[in-house]
Formats: C-alpha cells, sequence, structure tokens
C-alpha cells in the first residue's frame, strides 16, 4: 500500500506536475544554466539536494511552525540548506561551483522548492515529504539535462564536454535559443504526456467494458444502458 | 494584555519558533563555516591548478613596492614556480572601458631561464583571467586572445610591450573584437608583469 503511494507521489512530481515542463517553475535557473549539459545537470542535482533536506525538515516541523509565519521560516530553512550547499560545493567541486556563478545562491528563490515546501511538506508526513523533494528534483534535473544536452549540441557542437562535430549555431548559447528549445521542449513533453495518458485511460476503459468470464451475458436492455 | 496573556498568545509564539529557526540555522551554519573552511593556501593551489592544468608548486615571492605601481597597472603578487622556475604574477591593468577607470586583473606565466647577468625573460607562458572591474564586454576576450600574448615570445624577450589598437599593425598587437578598452586593460595586465619583471626580478638583463 506504502509503496503505491510513494509511487504515485514520485510519478507525480516526475511527470504529472513536472516542476519545469508542466508546471513552469524555476524558469530563471533553467534558462541561465542550461548552455551546457554538466551544468545543467549538476544545477538539478543541487536543487534536487536542497528540495530533499528542506522538505524533510519543513515536514518535521510543520506541527511546531504557526501557520502565521510558515513562509519566513520556510525561506529561513531553504536559505539555510542553500548556504550549507554552496558551502560544500566550493570546497569540494569548485569548478561547477564557479559555473553555476550567482545561480547558486538564487536557488533560496526557485519557486520549485518554496512551492513544494507549501504545498506538499507542510501538510504530509516526513517519508513521503522526501519522496516528493526527490522526485520533484529529479523532474527538474532530467528537463534541465534534456535542454542543457540539446543546446550544447547545437550550439557547441559537444556533448557533455565532448566535441562532437564542429558544426554549430550560435543562436542556441544565447537567452533566444534557450527560449526556442525550452518552448519545443514542453510542447513535446505535453504531447507526449496527454498521448500516454489517453492510452491509459482507453486501456482502462476496455478493461471495465469486458465482462469477466464467468459473469452471465448481459441482456439487450443493459447492454443497450451502457452504450 | 496582561505579560501572561503575551506569553500565551499566537504573537509569541511565532516570534518564539522564527527566532528559534534562525538561532539554529545560524548555529549550523557556524559550524559548518568552520568545517568547510577553505585556507588561502588552498586558494592559491586550486588557482594554480586552474592556470597549468595540473598540480604544481609555488613560493611567494616578496612585493618590490617601488616596482609595484606602473603606467600599465599594478602587480598584486608573485610566485615562484619550483618546478619549471617560472614566475607567476597577479597584475591589474588599466585603462579599461569607463573612461578608462576600469580594470582587468589576470595571471601571467612568465618564462625566463638563468643567465650569467641574472634572470633573463624569454617570454610569456601563460595568461588566464581572474576579474574584471566595469568591463561589459569582458566576455569577448576568449582563450584565443589570452593565447595571443604567447604567440609573440621573441618581440617581448627583445624587450617589446603589447598594445590593443584595432589600427596598430604593430606585430605585438593584441585586441578582441568588439573589446578594445577591455582588450587595453588586458594587455595593460600583461605589460604590468612585464614591466615588473624587467625591473625588479631581472635587473634590467634583456
Amino acid at each position: 500500500m506504502n509503496a503505491k503511494r510513494y509511487g504515485k507521489i514520485a510519478y507525480d512530481g516526475l511527470i504529472t506536475n513536472n516542476a519545469t515542463f508542466k508546471l513552469v517553475l524555476g524558469t530563471c535557473a533553467t534558462l541561465g544554466m542550461s548552455t551546457s549539459a554538466v551544468n545543467s545537470f549538476g544545477m538539478g542535482i543541487s536543487v534536487t539536494v536542497v528540495l530533499l533536506l528542506s522538505n524533510v525538515l519543513i515536514s518535521l516541523l510543520r506541527k511546531v511552525i504557526p501557520n502565521t509565519v510558515r513562509i519566513p521560516a520556510f525561506i529561513v530553512i531553504i536559505a539555510t540548506m542553500v548556504t550549507l550547499l554552496r558551502m560544500v560545493l566550493e570546497k569540494y567541486i569548485p569548478d561547477l561551483y564557479d559555473a553555476m556563478g550567482v545561480f547558486l545562491p538564487l536557488i533560496v528563490v526557485n519557486c520549485v522548492i518554496l512551492g513544494r515546501a507549501e504545498a506538499f511538506a507542510s501538510k504530509n508526513p516526513v517519508l513521503d515529504s522526501a519522496v516528493d523533494g526527490v522526485a520533484s528534483g529529479l523532474g527538474l534535473t532530467f528537463a534541465l539535462t534534456l535542454i542543457g544536452v540539446i543546446r550544447e549540441f547545437l550550439g557547441s557542437g559537444s556533448f557533455f564536454g565532448m566535441q562532437i562535430t564542429d558544426f554549430k549555431i550560435g543562436f542556441f548559447t544565447n537567452s533566444a535559443g534557450a527560449f526556442f528549445v525550452y518552448g519545443i521542449c514542453i510542447a513535446l513533453f505535453v504531447l507526449i504526456t496527454d498521448r500516454v495518458e489517453q492510452a491509459r485511460r482507453a486501456k482502462r476503459a476496455r478493461e471495465l467494458r469486458r465482462p469477466a468470464k464467468d459473469a452471465p451475458l448481459p441482456s439487450v436492455e443493459a447492454e443497450r444502458e451502457v452504450n | 494584555m496582561t505579560v501572561k496573556a503575551f506569553f500565551r498568545s499566537n504573537a509569541f509564539k511565532s516570534l518564539a519558533v522564527l527566532i528559534a529557526i534562525v538561532l539554529a540555522a545560524g548555529a549550523l551554519l557556524a559550524i559548518c563555516n568552520d568545517v568547510f573552511y577553505i585556507s588561502d593556501e588552498e586558494r592559491l593551489n586550486r588557482t594554480l591548478s586552474k592556470i597549468y592544468g595540473e598540480s604544481v608548486s609555488a613560493q611567494p615571492v616578496e612585493l618590490a613596492e617601488e616596482h609595484a605601481q606602473s603606467n600599465y597597472g599594478t602587480v598584486n603578487s608573485i610566485y615562484y614556480i619550483t618546478d619549471d622556475g617560472n614566475y607567476l604574477l597577479n597584475t591589474t591593468g588599466v585603462g579599461g572601458f569607463r573612461d578608462g577607470a576600469g580594470t582587468v586583473t589576470l595571471w601571467t606565466v612568465i618564462a625566463c631561464e638563468e643567465s650569467t647577468d641574472g634572470l633573463r625573460l624569454t617570454g610569456i607562458r601563460k595568461v588566464v583571467y581572474e576579474s574584471n572591474e566595469g568591463q561589459t564586454y569582458i566576455g569577448s576576450l576568449t582563450d584565443a586572445f589570452y593565447n595571443g600574448f604567447t604567440q609573440k615570445n621573441e618581440l617581448v624577450a627583445a624587450g617589446g610591450y603589447f598594445i590593443a589598437d584595432k589600427n596598430s599593425s604593430d606585430a605585438l598587437n593584441n585586441v578582441a573584437v568588439g573589446a578594445s578598452q577591455s582588450s587595453t586593460a588586458a594587455c595593460n595586465a600583461v605589460n604590468a608583469a612585464l614591466s615588473y619583471f624587467r625591473s625588479a626580478l631581472s635587473g634590467g638583463v634583456q
């Protein structure tokens, strides 16, 4: 039962409520950091870590924090986690720290983190919040990395820093190119998820219409009602 | 409202919880700041690794204050690279964008060799960007521009200084497209390193 619940939370975070492609949250960092796949992946993982830690802490303190001061309390907790992450990155992964630049401290104001804290972690138990944090973060990481891979390949002819071709289109390395790729990715993601959802509903409807093996044949009146 | 009522009110509870969270966060960050502290030595090693692409050992060299300032800019620090005998200089070049008030700070590796008269400058091995003040087109100064400083070693060894002039045909001309003032500050940063080396370290030996 629990596994099914966690699966649903994870599916929501990754697909149904994908922060980047479905909710269009954290756009500033998405557009700014997606010039290369490595930077995008690093940003995604950083946000995932902050989401996990802040969700767990906020969920733990949800019964202690009064409703009137919940937003400042959430922001203090998120800012603390981001500062902690900055220290760790500067100490152990200085290249990523330099590459992320101003976008690293700006994780504090990333709508995804405050959004999940307010919508989920402040109302649900710790384990559920942790699963939601990881799933939402991985959904964002997937989206960021996908945009980063596309922009890096088309704009610089490389894949995760490895030069593949000399063919480059400078447009994809600038802001307009970022918006273009972002828009195309959103359209494709929504198209694919809608098709999958339609197919799932159609399958479910077929299953509901199929009579059980030992069930009596429906009468003509009953069949008419179903149709 | 009585004192007792105040301490039982929601306002007090909210304030107390918020202060408690802030204090706990502050204590956590204070501890982590100590745990993840990066020393000056570690920062220097990182810079050296970034410049050389590998780990090298360096010794700080005392700065001669009388030679540190020149028309080109300021020498901030000097290191002797024990692995290859070269000198690494951190310099800030003047004359950049913002009516010449902008600056560009670079790391310059000056190659040299021992001669009978003292140290002889043989060229520039590498130039790496560090920071800038007020340069909006600093992004136009690409790796190709910085590598340009290492392509004129014969002229540098003969006592030349770099210039950034689009209209000049001087062989030591080095200017990035669209960023002539930032190029000027960068050239001046390299020139400040050359000037210091020639006046203070090599003692005038060409």
